[in-house]
């Protein structure tokens, strides 16, 4: 069999140590038709050995090819080579490296981490093995595509299975330098670029004003208290801008929508069983940190340079972009990954790090840029609003005939943060598969008809935690719950006599989840105390169902008691970091329906500070009961975005204490309820 | 003016008396282990002590840190190689995610148990009500409290 590559690895431990240069290496970047979220193929095998590196000690070095923001992936990757290697822990690191490191790798978004790089690293990792082993150390590694054991991912291993903590931890405990706006560099001066159409506040020796090459303005400061108290004084535009209705009903008026997720024709003149709207808000990111970037120019002419700290979810996108942006061949930037002091999505576009290269550039020292709070909100982007409208008929079995899911929304994957005005137009042709994700039931339907309109809106809207499963999986297991009730059924036992077959492992987590909460023995709903049950599929790859208590105070105020959850997202490399992850998303969805909506007046965010835009507290964390399973041999998949159908639950539990169902989100006591 | 931070004492030059401490700690003495969340005391990413009790680094300024007793994550346990019980403890309990609001939630845990130290649940939830974690590890915190109260040596 013909090579399929070759990488010289080991030659003698100070040049390991040192890294080797990459020859012949393959360019991994596929075709890029939308330069706002970036596609790349997976690695070649010769970029995969490149991840690997043996250290002088004996131990080795795995350079990580996913950034790290909390999920966990760092941890689950080096668990994966250990095993592999059959050595302890901690003969394996990690670290995350520079974009000058390795090949380039596509975004770390849509919990696709494990279930696209278990299997490369513990393959490049087993190859070592291979090698170590026939004492061969000093040739080259070569992937022929031959068959190798791949110990990690058959499960149940010495490391596999085993819980641990975030890579890390202890620099995280004790404080010690791990994110963007941590790095510290000689003569560095704090900068920001003002925002379109914004009044400079008022200059002093302090504070200086900055042209930019791109056009816009920046101010720099030699102290961040002088820069941030700047940024308090900014008079930004405030014009009214017209906001689209983001209405169903109003989009239905306009005419047919554009998308088609299912196509049956469905009879529109008969009656319907139910026929509900759904209206879910804006939302804001929130994470705590908010974007920071330091930028570095080094030399001039043809030897000019550019080095750049951020915390993305794609260096490799950041580096093609300011390489584009200031002429320079993408070797010429170099793109340190930080660790993200949370993701969510909104680290996904380039933004801080043109910001701050634009001041670097124009100050000619290195520039740290760090948002304020209120620049979060204002300049980020958000989940866009939808409105749903669920029509469904039912058998007088209880079986569902009649599917129909209208919905309109905001873009999400044709972000209008990171596009061209003509890019924006030529996406609208297009369905945007961020607003489609998860609108398609788990359920069996004679005919099913899904189908939406995406509307631009003149607020930035993108990625957000699960994308459209979030909203689509709240209207849609809202709507079966109510149908449930509508046929007398008891709401488990509809779900699983509609559940579509093939959907084994859904059926396995409702039934579990059933079990640890003694579902069918709950106590009748009513006077302030109600449950209820959601469950959903994540990307076609994880699965998860939830139930949830809730105790609704006399004043109408919502209280999450206890929540249970079962997920199946194939193999568990690290239950620990599953389990955080499954644990986070519980919370995004109590925040879901009980506080989060970024508020808008007259087209724009109208939110200032954490006071405008509440995320739960501790004290909202409900006792949480959870359990992971797989069937055997099931491949790692999607763990950080499936338990977001929690929203459903905690709704449904709403409308079984209260009799009223939840039609607006967020849930609001002296609310209407849906119509 | 001096401050006095982590047992050792800093100069800071006048013109920055007016400034948020959190700046001073971060950019002027190098001490980034407090972050900077929102500059607004909504969200405790800041939190440090001020003679001995919990404060958001982001509503003091220089001038009003002189002369009390100023303690960052870097100086909780009072020297380099130890931990405190605290952070024993969110070891122990596998708290953070992604970590950035860390600091602050053990600094707030830290003051609280320095005045309380056994918490039940509503002491822990009043106590920590003003450190916001947007991954979702409040569960963890809880606990992590709970078994560093029990590490805590009485005196």
């Amino acid at each position: 069999m013909k090579p399929v590559s070759r990488r010289r690895l080991f030659r003698h431990a100070a040049r390991l140590a040192a890294g080797l240069t990459v020859f012949a290496a393959a360019p991994a970047c596929a075709l890029n038709p939308l330069p706002a979220l970036p596609t790349r193929g997976m690695p070649s095998a010769e970029a995969r050995i490149a991840w690997l590196r043996l250290l002088p000690d004996g131990r080795v070095r795995l350079l990580l090819p996913r950034q790290e923001m909390g999920q966990g992936i760092g941890i689950a990757l080096r668990q994966i080579v250990a095993e592999e290697l059959g050595w302890d822990l901690d003969r394996v690191e990690t670290v995350l490296p520079d974009t000058a490191a390795i090949a380039p790798v596509k975004s770390t978004v849509g919990s696709d981490s494990l279930k696209d790089f278990a299997e490369p690293v513990a393959r490049t990792a087993a190859l070592l093995r291979e090698h170590l082993r026939s004492g061969t150390v000093t040739s080259e590694i070569i992937d022929h595509g031959q068959p190798l054991e791949l110990r990690s991912l058959r499960g149940g291993g010495r490391h596999v299975g085993q819980g641990h903590p975030t890579e890390q931890i202890a620099a995280i405990v004790t404080g010690a330098p791990l994110y963007a706006a941590d790095i510290r560099l000689p003569e560095m001066m704090f900068g920001l670029v003002l925002p379109v159409g914004a009044q400079l506040p008022g200059l002093n020796e302090d504070l200086r004003l900055l042209r930019l090459e791109d056009g816009r303005s920046g101010l720099l400061a030699a102290y961040p208290a002088v820069l941030h108290a700047a940024a308090a004084r900014i008079a930004r535009d405030e014009a009214p801008r017209a906001m689209p209705e983001i209405d169903i009903d109003a989009a239905e008026r306009r005419g047919h929508l554009e998308h088609a997720v299912r196509g049956d024709a469905v009879a529109r003149e008969a009656a319907w069983t139910l026929d509900r709207r759904y209206n879910i808000p804006f939302a804001a990111h929130a994470a705590i940190e908010p974007r920071s970037a330091v930028a570095q120019w080094h030399g001039s002419g043809r030897a000019l340079r550019l080095e750049v700290w951020t915390g993305t979810q794609d260096a490799f996108f950041v580096r093609e972009t300011l390489a584009r942006q200031f002429g320079l061949s993408v070797d010429a930037v170099v793109v340190h990954s930080c660790r993200i002091g949370g993701g969510f999505g909104a680290r996904t576009i380039v933004r801080q790090e043109l910001e701050a290269a634009l001041l670097a550039r124009a100050a000619g020292r290195p520039v740290k840029v760090q948002w304020t709070r209120a620049g979060e909100f204002l300049d980020g982007f958000h989940r866009p609003p939808s409105s749903h409208r669920i029509r469904a008929r039912l058998d007088g079995q209880g079986r569902i005939v009649d599917w129909w899911h209208s919905f309109c929304s905001g873009h999400v994957i044709f972000t209008s943060a990171a596009m061209p005005r003509w890019m924006q137009f030529a996406t609208s042709l297009v369905k945007d598969p961020g607003v489609a994700r998860g609108a398609v039931p788990p359920y069996l339907a004679t005919r099913m008809r899904v189908e939406f309109s995406d509307l631009r809106l003149p607020v930035d809207t993108g990625p957000w935690r699960g994308l459209g499963a979030g909203p689509n999986g709240f209207a849609i297991e809202s709507a079966i719950d109510e149908l449930a009730a509508l046929a007398g059924h008891d709401p488990l036992q509809f779900r699983l006599l509609n559940l579509d077959p093939q959907h084994a492992r859904l059926k396995t987590c409702l039934e579990q989840v059933a079990d640890r909460a003694a579902w069918m023995e709950r106590p009748r709903s009513g006077a302030g105390l109600g449950r209820g049950l959601a469950c959903g599929i994540y990307k076609d790859n994880s699965y998860a169902a939830v139930i949830a208590e809730v105790a609704v105070a006399a004043d109408g105020a919502v209280r999450v008691v206890r929540l249970h959850c079962v997920q199946d997202s194939g193999l568990v490399v690290n239950p620990d970091q599953v389990r955080a992850q499954i644990e986070g998303n519980l919370l995004w969805g109590i925040g879901m329906v009980l506080s989060e909506s970024l508020p808008i007046e007259q087209g724009r965010v109208a939110a200032y500070t954490f006071a405008d835009y509440p995320i739960p507290k501790l004290d909202e964390m409900p006792v949480i009961d959870i359990a992971m399973i797989a069937p055997p041999q099931a491949p790692p998949a999607g763990a950080g975005e499936t338990a977001m159908v929690c929203v459903a639950a905690v709704s449904n539990a709403i409308a079984a204490a209260t009799g009223r169902r939840v039609g607006t989100l967020p849930y609001r006591p002296a609310m209407p309820s849906a119509t | 003016m001096l401050l006095t931070v982590n047992g050792q004492t800093a100069e800071i030059p006048d013109q920055r008396a007016t400034d948020p401490l959190l700046w001073i700690l971060r950019e002027t003495l190098g001490l980034t282990g407090t972050k900077f969340g929102c500059g607004q005391g909504l969200c405790g990413a800041c939190t440090i002590h001020l003679d001995g009790k919990a404060a958001r680094s982001c509503q003091v300024s220089a001038a009003e840190a002189a002369g009390r007793r100023i303690v960052t994550i870097e100086g909780l346990a009072g020297g380099a190689d130890r931990l405190h019980p605290v952070q024993q403890a969110w070891i122990a309990e596998s708290v953070p995610q992604c970590g950035y609001c860390q600091a602050g939630q053990i600094m707030s845990a830290a003051a609280m148990l320095r005045a309380t130290p056994r918490p039940d649940d509503a002491a822990i939830d009043a106590a920590m009500a003003g450190n916001l974690c947007r991954c979702g590890t409040y569960a963890r915190i809880r606990k992590a409290i709970h078994r560093a109260a029990g590490m805590e040596r009485q005196p």
